[in-house]
C-alpha cells in the first residue's frame, strides 16, 4: 500500500468544520436531485395530463425553492448575527462568574509570583527571565483597547510553569476536551503572560507577535502548543510544538556568533548525548520494566484446590436429601455433607427436627471454602455459613480427586515460576544492556568534553563550561510561542484518560481515623507526568490503571495532604478506598518543600 | 478505552433523535437538527482517512446528501442515528478509494502509536515509528479500518460492528489477530 502516513497531523479547527457545514446548500443540492429523478423518470411521462401536472408542479417546486432560499437566507443571517450576540452575552457572563473557579490556585501560599518586567513600547526589547527563557518584544507591540499604539512603558508579567507541582500549586486545569475525547495534558513547559500600563490592560497587535523562547525541561518531540481558553474553559490546540535541542544549549553561550561550525558542531553532538543519557536511556528502561511486569502478571494462574474435609460425629452437619432426579443440577450435592461453621450464632439443634421445604446455597464468604446454606419453611428463614465435609468412601474418593488437582496445580505453579524466572532474567538483561549503553555513552560523553576542551581556547571553555551549567539545570530544550494575545500557553502531550479502575475515595488524616472531605484532590501520574484535579463536584471518583504509579494531594481550607506513592499503591493493590492521608508540616509552606513531598 | 459520548445515547436521547428523523422523513427542512448535531463528527471520521481537507468536505457533503435521499428508507433500530452516517461515510470513503487510491492517508498522533505498542505489551520508543508506520500501512485494508476506528478514534467495539456492519464478536476476534500479529513483528524491534 501506497498511503501517506502523517504523525500528529495539526487537527482542523472547529471554526474550520463549521465554516463547511452548509444546510441550505444541501437542500438546495436534494431538491434539485428530486426534481432530475423525477425528470428522468419516463414511465408516467408518456401521459400527457400527468406530463402537464408535472410541469407545473415542477415549476411551483421551482419556484417555492427560490422563494424559500431567497427568505431562508435572510432569515439565516438575522439569526447568524443574534446567535453571535447571545454569545457573547452569555461568554462575558462566563467570563465574570466562571474564571475564578477554573483556574484556582488550591492554596496562595504555594503560587508561582510574577515576574514584572518594564518594556518601552516604542523600542520594544528581549527580556531575560531566569529560567533562561527570553521573551522578544518588536517596536510598538502593544495597543490599547481602542487599536491606538501604546506610548511609554508597558508592564509584562511572567510566570512559568514546569512540572506537575508548579501545575497544582496554580490551579491549572489540565483536563482537555478534543471533540468530546476527554485527556488528560501532561507538560514540557508552560507560561502566564500578561501586559498592563498603569494597571490597564495592553494587547498585542496582531501583525507583531511576542516571541517567547521557553526554556524547557523536556527535550522530546511529542509536544503540541496550545492555548488555555479561559471563557470555553478549554486548551485550544495551536500547532505542533517543535524543541530545539541545540538552540537551547547555544542560547546560554554568550559569543555563540564568535564560534567555529565545528565547535557548535561539537557542542550539538556532546547536547545529544546527554539527552540519551539523561533522557532517552532512562525511558527505555522504564518502558522495558512495564512490559515485563505486565507480562509476569498475565501468566495464567490455577486456584489452588481445597484438601476435602473428614465427617466428624462430634459437629453440626446437614444433609440436603430432595429429589436428585427432579432436581439434577443438585446431583453435585448428593453425597456431601454441610457442616455447620463455629461462627453461626444462629445455629440450634432443633434446625434439625424441621423439614424445610426450600433450601439454596449460594457462595459463601470465602469463595471455593465455604458456603450459604439457606432454609425455609413457609415464612422461617435461616441462613448458615456451612462447609462441605465427606465421610468414609466419599472421603477417599474426594482425597484422590484433591491429590490430582493438587498435583496438577503444583505442576502449574512450577511453570509459572519457571516462566517468571525467565522473564526476570530476559529483563534484568535487557536492564543491564542499557546500563552498558548508558556507561558507555557517559564514557563517551566525558571523551568528546575532554576533546572540545583541548581544542578550544580558554573563552571557549568558559562558555563550554556554562553550556554544562545549562545542562545541569536541566534545561534541555528551547520551544518557541508566537503570541498575539496575552494568556496561559503550553506545551502539551494529551494522555488519554484511564478507564481500567475506578475508586471512591474516602479521606482519614494520619493515625487520627478522622474523615476529611477536602476541597480539592490531585492524583499524580508519575509515569506520564500529569494531574487529575478533582473537586467536590464529581464526587472525587476517579478512574485510574493499576499499572501506573500514582501519589495524591489533598486541600482542605488551604491546609495541604498528601499520600505518597508507596501509600497509595498498597491502596490500589487491595483495592482500598479509604485513603490516610498525611498533613504536610506548616513549615513545607513553599513550593521546593511541596515539590519534595510530592516526591518529583 | 473512553466511552464515546457521541455513540452513547440516553433512552430518552434515542426517542428525541427518532422524532427528529421521523420528522426529516415528512420535510427536508427539519433535517437540519440532524445536520447540525453530526456534521462535525462525520466530517472529522472521513478528514481521519484522508490528506486533502476539500476532499474531506466535499465528501461529507456527499454524505449527507446520500443520507438525506435514502431517508424514508432509514429504519429506527434503537442505536444513534450516527451510525447508520458512518455507515454511510465508510461506504462513500470506501467507493473513493476504489477509484481514486492516492486520496488514502492514515492519521495518528504519537500517544495512539504508544498506545498500541502498550496493548502489544511491548515498549514504545520514538525510534519506532517508522517501524510502526510501515507495520499499520501493510496491515489489510480492512484490519487497518479497524485500527483506524479502535486506536486512532477509540471506538467501543459495538459502535465498530454497527459502522463495519459486522458482528461485535467478529470485530474482536479480528482486532485480536492484528494485536498478535503486531506483538510479533513489535517483539522482533524490541532486542
Amino acid at each position: 500500500m501506497s498511503s501517506k502516513f502523517n504523525i500528529d497531523r495539526p487537527k482542523i479547527s472547529d471554526d474550520e468544520i463549521k465554516q463547511g457545514q452548509n444546510f441550505n446548500q444541501l437542500v438546495e443540492r436534494f431538491k434539485q436531485q428530486s426534481i432530475k429523478k423525477a425528470r428522468g423518470d419516463e414511465s408516467w411521462w408518456k401521459n400527457k395530463r400527468t406530463r402537464y401536472s408535472a410541469v407545473i408542479a415542477g415549476v411551483t417546486v421551482v419556484c417555492t425553492v427560490t422563494y424559500f432560499s431567497l427568505f431562508k437566507n435572510q432569515s439565516q443571517k438575522t439569526s447568524a448575527n443574534e446567535t453571535i450576540t447571545t454569545q457573547s452575552t452569555i461568554s462575558s457572563k462566563n467570563k465574570t462568574v466562571t474564571k475564578a473557579a477554573f483556574i484556582n490556585a488550591p492554596s496562595k501560599k504555594l503560587q508561582t509570583p510574577y515576574s514584572a518586567y518594564k518594556i518601552n513600547n516604542a523600542n520594544g526589547g528581549i527580556i531575560h527571565h531566569p529560567s533562561s527563557s527570553k521573551i522578544k518584544i518588536a517596536k510598538n507591540s502593544f495597543i490599547d483597547k481602542q487599536g491606538n499604539d501604546v506610548i511609554g512603558d508597558v508592564t509584562i508579567e511572567y510566570k512559568e510553569f514546569h512540572d506537575v507541582g508548579d501545575v497544582i500549586a496554580n490551579g491549572i486545569p489540565m483536563a482537555y476536551d478534543s471533540a468530546g475525547i476527554k485527556f488528560n495534558l501532561e507538560s514540557a513547559g508552560m507560561f502566564d503572560i500578561r501586559g498592563t500600563q498603569n494597571g490597564t490592560p495592553v494587547f498585542i497587535k496582531k501583525d507583531k507577535p511576542v516571541e517567547i523562547e521557553l526554556a524547557s525541561k523536556n527535550s522530546e518531540q511529542r509536544f503540541n502548543q496550545y492555548y488555555l481558553d479561559t471563557l470555553e474553559q478549554n486548551w485550544k490546540f495551536l500547532q505542533k510544538d517543535i524543541a530545539k535541542l541545540s538552540d537551547s544549549n547555544l542560547s546560554h553561550l554568550s559569543n555563540t556568533k564568535n564560534k567555529s561550525p565545528q565547535q557548535l558542531k561539537s557542542e550539538e553532538k556532546l547536547a545529544k548525548i546527554q539527552n540519551e543519557i539523561e533522557v532517552i536511556l532512562p525511558r527505555k528502561k522504564d518502558s522495558v520494566q512495564l512490559v515485563y511486569a505486565t507480562k509476569i502478571q498475565h501468566l495464567p494462574k490455577k486456584p489452588e484446590p481445597n484438601q476435602p474435609k473428614k465427617y466428624s460425629a462430634s459437629k453440626p452437619t446437614f444433609k440436603l436429601d430432595g429429589s436428585y432426579e427432579e432436581f439434577p443440577e443438585l446431583s453435585t450435592f448428593k453425597n456431601v455433607l454441610f457442616e455447620v461453621a463455629p461462627e453461626n450464632t444462629n445455629y440450634s439443634k432443633e434446625l434439625h427436627s424441621i423439614t424445610w421445604s426450600d433450601v439454596k446455597i449460594s457462595q459463601g464468604p470465602q469463595k471455593g471454602k465455604n458456603y450459604i446454606l439457606t432454609l425455609s419453611y413457609r415464612s422461617r428463614v435461616e441462613k448458615l455459613v456451612v462447609f462441605p465435609v465427606f465421610s468414609g468412601e466419599e472421603f477417599d474418593a474426594a482425597e484422590i480427586v484433591y491429590k490430582e488437582k493438587l498435583n496438577d496445580y503444583n505442576l502449574a505453579l512450577q511453570n509459572r515460576t519457571k516462566e517468571e524466572t525467565r522473564l526476570m532474567n530476559e529483563l534484568k538483561t535487557k536492564q543491564a544492556n542499557y546500563l552498558a549503553e548508558q556507561t558507555k555513552k557517559q564514557e563517551e560523553f566525558e571523551k568528546e568534553k575532554a576533546a572540545m576542551r583541548a581544542k578550544y581556547d580558554i573563552d571557549g571553555q568558559n562558555a563550554l563550561q556554562s553550556n554544562f551549567n545549562a545542562l545541569t539545570l536541566n534545561v534541555k530544550a528551547t520551544r518557541l510561542f508566537r503570541i498575539s494575545q496575552f494568556g496561559i500557553f503550553n506545551s502539551d502531550c494529551p494522555h488519554p484518560i484511564p478507564t481500567k479502575e475506578t475508586m471512591r475515595p474516602i479521606f482519614v488524616v494520619g493515625n487520627k481515623d478522622k474523615f476529611i472531605v477536602p476541597d480539592y484532590v490531585y492524583i499524580i501520574d508519575h509515569n506520564n507526568k500529569t494531574v487529575y484535579t478533582y473537586d467536590k463536584s464529581n464526587g472525587f471518583v476517579f478512574k485510574y490503571d493499576p499499572l501506573v504509579e500514582y501519589s495524591m494531594c489533598v486541600f482542605l481550607k488551604n491546609k495541604m495532604f498528601l499520600c505518597s506513592k508507596a501509600e497509595f499503591k498498597q491502596n490500589q493493590d487491595a483495592r482500598e478506598n479509604k485513603f490516610t492521608v498525611t498533613p504536610l508540616p506548616d513549615s513545607a509552606d513553599n513550593l521546593i518543600d511541596f515539590k519534595k513531598a510530592l516526591e518529583l | 478505552m473512553a466511552i464515546n459520548p457521541h455513540f452513547h445515547h440516553s433512552n430518552q436521547q434515542l426517542q428525541e433523535e427518532y422524532l427528529l428523523i421521523e420528522a426529516a422523513k415528512e420535510n427536508p427542512e427539519k433535517f437540519a437538527p440532524l445536520y447540525d448535531k453530526y456534521y462535525k463528527q462525520i466530517f472529522n471520521y472521513v478528514y481521519q482517512r484522508l490528506d486533502s481537507k476539500d476532499t474531506a468536505f466535499d465528501i461529507t457533503g456527499q454524505v449527507f446528501l446520500k443520507a438525506l435521499t435514502n431517508l424514508p428508507k432509514y429504519q429506527f433500530k434503537g442505536v444513534p442515528f450516527s451510525s447508520w452516517l458512518y455507515r454511510i461515510a465508510h461506504n462513500e470513503v470506501m467507493q473513493l478509494f476504489r477509484t481514486q487510491k492516492d486520496k488514502r492517508a492514515v492519521n495518528a498522533d504519537v500517544s495512539t502509536l504508544r498506545n498500541i505498542c502498550e496493548v502489544a505489551e511491548e515498549p514504545y520508543f520514538e525510534e519506532y515509528i517508522p517501524h510502526l508506520k510501515k507495520l499499520i500501512l501493510e496491515l489489510r485494508s480492512d484490519d487497518l479500518q479497524l485500527v483506524e476506528l479502535r486506536f486512532f478514534e477509540q471506538r467501543p467495539f459495538k459502535e465498530i460492528s454497527e459502522i463495519l456492519e459486522i458482528t461485535e464478536v467478529n470485530a474482536k476476534v479480528r482486532m485480536y489477530r492484528i494485536i498478535e500479529k503486531l506483538k510479533k513483528s513489535l517483539s522482533k524491534l524490541n532486542v
